[in-house]
């Protein structure tokens, strides 16, 4: 009987240690991504921000702008994407949608994001576009890879369509959450007029006639969860220019956009909680569950070879079934 | 030779498991019928 019961250990021993780095090294990589059908939406406000008025080519000052900014999978492309390039791939519809204090639009600025589902890169294929333009990323955007490291990461800056330099600046706990401190500046840069500007009858096309450019600099901010590689709070110092041309009259530039943008209480609330959640899901598949595989394979191993050791004991007495087929000698 | 056969059997059915269970995967879902916003939401 202990024998029996030291061989079914045995085989929960090695069950749950076989089981520990399968998890970790074979399941994880696999499991590890985002979903292709993922909606989420956010909201960013900067107080006392700065806004041109187009009617007047005067920039004015406003109590608050908000930014709803969405992003939603959009399965089907992933999928014809998928059986082009044979990884895992999201795509990401994104709208950052700008209100002013009256609640009227201030801009409108799609984008088409396609990436690795897994690591997060990106991936090239037809669609990938920023306000109607098609670009190229060559870095992240929105959100890092799981298992974060500390180092700088290539960040694509939409506004600007180039890829630089986002630099770790270090850890910092964030509401009771571990993260790393990520910082980009963007240097005055100029940049296309958006598709969608805020007054009927001025278009990019109508104000680039005028010669009038658009300049733009920001620094970015990101707070970001290492497990799960999800910012839990984001802020942009942003800055915006129109300058030169016929529509300025006199003037050599005018402030189109200046402000502070950070994220909505309620919404940073609701990120904490939600990264949280996901990344104790991640910390089971990596840390969690290995180690306690371990331990309890090494564990039952032990208890298996004690029982072996018992049912093998020369002081034991021998059954009676053994000693009734004894010989006899005289 | 049994202990062999019983560690074969517990290695067996962990690399099982694990196949099985990667095999399945996570759930990609679907499109969402929601819209990209227009709107400022009240709440997340």
């Amino acid at each position: 009987m202990r024998r029996k019961a030291s061989l079914i250990l045995l085989a929960l021993a090695v069950f749950f240690a076989a089981l520990s780095p399968l998890l970790r090294w074979y399941a994880y990589p696999r499991l590890a991504k985002v979903p292709a059908g993922q909606y989420q939406d956010m909201v960013l406000e900067a107080k006392d921000a700065t806004l041109l008025d187009y009617a007047t080519m005067t920039a004015e000052k406003v109590d608050r702008i908000t930014v709803v900014q969405t992003l939603k999978g959009d399965v089907e492309a992933s999928r014809k994407v998928e059986r082009t390039t044979d990884r895992d791939v999201v795509v990401w519809d994104g709208l950052s949608y700008v209100q002013g204090p009256d609640g009227e639009m201030v801009s409108s600025f799609p984008e088409r994001y396609v990436f690795d589902a897994h690591t997060q890169e990106p991936v090239h294929a037809a669609g990938e576009a920023v306000d109607g333009d098609p670009v190229r990323r060559g870095g992240i955007e929105f959100k890092w890879p799981f298992r974060t490291e500390k180092r700088d990461y290539e960040y694509f800056d939409a506004q600007a369509r180039l890829t630089a330099p986002i630099h770790y600046e270090g850890t910092q706990d964030f509401r009771g959450l571990e993260v790393y401190y990520f910082e980009q500046t963007i240097p005055w840069t100029e940049v296309p007029l958006p598709k969608t500007l805020p007054v009927e009858g001025i278009t990019a096309e109508s104000v680039a006639k005028t010669g009038t450019t658009r300049w733009y600099t920001t620094v970015r901010r990101f707070w970001v969860e290492p497990v799960t590689g999800a910012p839990v709070y984001g802020e942009e110092i942003h800055r915006e220019e129109l300058r030169g041309g016929a529509l300025l009259g006199d003037r050599d530039k005018v402030t189109a956009f200046a402000g502070h943008v950070k994220m909505r209480e309620d919404y940073i609330r609701h990120t904490v909680d939600l990264v949280g959640s996901q990344r104790l899901v991640l910390l089971l598949m990596t840390t969690y569950l290995p180690w306690g595989f371990l331990v309890l394979g090494a564990g039952l191993l032990a208890l298996s070879l004690y029982l072996e050791a018992r049912g093998r004991r020369p002081g034991d007495p021998v059954p009676a079934e053994a000693r009734a087929s004894e010989p006899l000698s005289a | 030779m049994r202990a062999l056969i019983a560690a074969a059997a517990g290695l067996a059915l962990a690399v099982a498991l694990v196949l099985a269970f990667t095999a399945l995967g996570s759930a990609e879902g679907e499109t969402s019928p929601e819209p990209l916003l227009t709107t400022v939401p009240s709440h997340p």
